[in-house]
């Protein structure tokens, strides 16, 4: 475990940028229940669990309009 | 004064030809109602006024100046309501004003007494959602702020009441009506209903031709003449009543449309007692013989024929 | 002036609030982190993935290692994304009609192309600098006291031939009312770039060289006077595209 105490400056921010990522994606799923494509029960676990492509893939392709 | 002059002007696109040899004017202070069909070519017209589609042939003045296609100084005369107004949907009504006004060149302080007389005026104020989230009477309501914005010596109004409900109608024309004498107004439109509540001046287009203009009282009044409808139930009954010498000898302008013929007479009674003698005389029975109502949309049928 | 303040702002604006800008941003921080990390732990994977008895000896990793990192995730990832965040420039307004609004205002036809460019390549600035930023303070702080040459020369090589990718992708943009149109002229191009490189001759002429010669850059395999050519084909098709796109626009009908 020791030798990845040398690593924690980097994955620690890096963790931070995933949650807000998938937090802001989240919220605006929810808020804004109309897509482009898909439904609101694919649109959760996508931008949740599929790294930082899930959200991409929503803000950029599956986003309606406001 | 005229505001807009419009000189032989032609548009085609590949080998239809949309507008062809078109003049008109619209003097200054009037609101002047463009009616015709679908497809009569309206939009094709404002567009060029508007200096986004380059005409064949022909010039438009607008305040004295030419416009020129792209490089539309003309502009800055203008307010234009396009048919289905599109704004930037991220924007709140109060911001893309803004933006509008910077664009045109306003000073701050304009921009902002402006916005919020004009927000009063179309009802928006106190709104301070996304225009993502507006009705499509709202987002037409905008649209008449932002073209106004500049206070524009001509307004042009792309079929504005056209997609709307009655009373989101009832409002454009009302908002429209409020700015007449400030404002000269373009309004085109199909519904002819809309042009008597509000126009003074009228031109009827068809097949790319302003085929009657003029203010709405004179056109009216040179048209106050009794007309009566007559639809035959065969080509063959219409063409032997046309041919009797009582008919032909009629003083009235005749129109005819396959079955139907409309005839005009300054003494109405006695050319309906003419045309029914002669129709027992001739043996025809008429589907239908109606006594025309001068109005507009007699009118519009009558000169589109 | 003023149209061209007011109408890059409103880009920005919409940069921020369709949260592309967000996007955009903040993908290259995770590179930026990322790249460092992934130089790292490259041995380790590589490990892994050998057979069980077989020894094999990989030098440990240098600031070398960090940095192909990041030019190879900035010119696979970070690019990529840019270009499909910027596609729609042009289209997207095409599509709805929001600039007719905007011209009959009286703004200035090449007010709009000039100010898509300007927003488009801030945020490519800003976020590709940041990235570079977070990789070179992680980079030292993992290799104490290691050095790579031309550091500067070399990023600032990727970061032009990342400008003169959305340039062409302006004119695409500005072509095509699709957003795929742009896509798709941006990506011919970068396809013939590759196929130059085929022709030794030309190749020395050739941009592509300036998003995949930095690592040679690093470790002093190339000297940047070789990169002479590239840069000025780079810069000559930035202005040369920005121009048609100027052109184009005015003789689009919107």
């Amino acid at each position: 475990m020791d030798q990845y105490i040398e690593y924690l400056p980097v994955i620690i921010p890096l963790f931070i940028i995933q949650i807000i990522l998938s937090i802001t994606a989240v919220i605006h799923v929810i808020r804004h229940p109309n897509y482009r494509f898909g439904k609101k029960q694919v649109w959760i676990p996508v931008v949740l669990f599929i790294g930082f492509i899930g959200p991409f893939i929503y803000f950029i392709f599956g986003r309606g309009d406001d | 004064m005229n505001i807009l002059t419009i000189e032989n002007l032609s548009k085609s696109f590949g080998d239809n030809l949309v507008i062809d040899q078109m003049s008109f004017s619209v003097p200054k202070g009037s609101i002047f109602g463009f009616i015709g069909k679908n497809g009569s070519g309206k939009t094709t017209t404002m567009k060029m006024i508007l200096g986004l589609l380059k005409p064949s042939r022909g010039t438009i003045e607008v305040c004295g100046e030419r416009v020129k296609y792209g490089q539309t100084d003309t502009n800055r005369f203008i307010g234009y309501l396009p048919d289905v107004p599109e704004f930037y949907n991220y924007m709140t009504a109060y911001e893309y004003l803004k933006l509008c006004g910077e664009i045109t060149g306003l000073s701050k302080k304009t921009i902002k007494d402006r916005r919020i007389e004009l927000l009063g005026l179309v009802g928006l104020d106190h709104n301070n959602k996304r225009i993502g989230t507006f009705s499509r009477g709202m987002k037409q309501r905008l649209g008449i702020a932002q073209a106004l914005l500049h206070e524009p010596k001509l307004l042009i109004c792309d079929e504005p009441t056209s997609a709307l409900d009655p009373i989101g109608r009832k409002e454009i024309l009302d908002i429209l009506a409020t700015v007449r004498g400030k404002t000269t107004v373009i309004f085109s439109t199909h519904i002819l209903s809309d042009v008597e509540r509000i126009c003074d001046h009228i031109g009827i287009l068809h097949h790319g031709k302003i085929i009657l203009s003029g203010t709405m009282q004179e056109i009216k009044k040179y048209y106050h003449q009794d007309s009566c409808l007559i639809e035959f139930s065969n080509i063959h009954d219409r063409d032997r009543f046309l041919q009797a010498t009582t008919i032909e000898n009629l003083e009235s302008s005749t129109t005819t449309d396959r079955i139907c013929v409309i005839l005009k007479s300054q003494a109405l009674k006695r050319m309906m007692q003419e045309i029914m003698s002669e129709m027992i005389r001739l043996d025809i029975v008429p589907v239908k013989i109606e006594i025309l109502d001068p109005t507009l949309e007699n009118l519009f049928l009558e000169v589109v024929k | 002036m003023r149209p061209y303040i007011v109408f890059t702002k409103k880009e920005l604006i919409e940069y921020g609030r369709t949260y592309k800008f967000f996007i955009l941003f903040t993908i290259f921080i995770a590179l930026g982190f990322m790249n460092p990390l992934t130089a790292k732990f490259m041995p380790k994977i590589l490990e892994s993935f050998m057979p069980e008895g077989i020894e094999i000896q990989l030098p440990p990793p240098s600031s070398l290692d960090s940095w192909a990192q990041f030019f190879k995730n900035v010119t696979q990832t970070g690019l990529f994304v840019a270009i499909i965040i910027f596609s729609g420039m042009m289209s997207r307004e095409y599509e709805k009609g929001t600039l007719v609004n905007m011209i009959t205002k009286g703004l200035p036809r090449q007010t709009v192309i000039l100010s898509k460019f300007t927003a488009s390549t801030l945020l490519w600035t800003l976020s590709y600098w940041t990235c570079f930023l977070i990789t070179h303070i992680y980079t030292m702080y993992f290799w104490k006291g290691e050095t790579v040459l031309e550091l500067a020369t070399s990023t600032l090589f990727l970061y032009l031939f990342g400008i003169m990718l959305i340039s062409v992708l302006l004119i695409g943009s500005t072509l095509f009312k699709n957003s795929y149109g742009g896509l798709l002229f941006t990506e011919g191009f970068i396809a013939i770039l590759f196929l130059l490189k085929l022709s030794h001759k030309i190749d020395n002429y050739n941009p592509l060289q300036l998003a995949n010669q930095n690592i040679n850059l690093l470790s002093g395999n190339l000297h940047p006077s070789k990169l002479k050519s590239p840069l000025f084909v780079c810069c000559t098709v930035i202005i040369l595209s920005i121009i048609s796109s100027i052109l184009i626009f005015d003789k689009k009908q919107i």
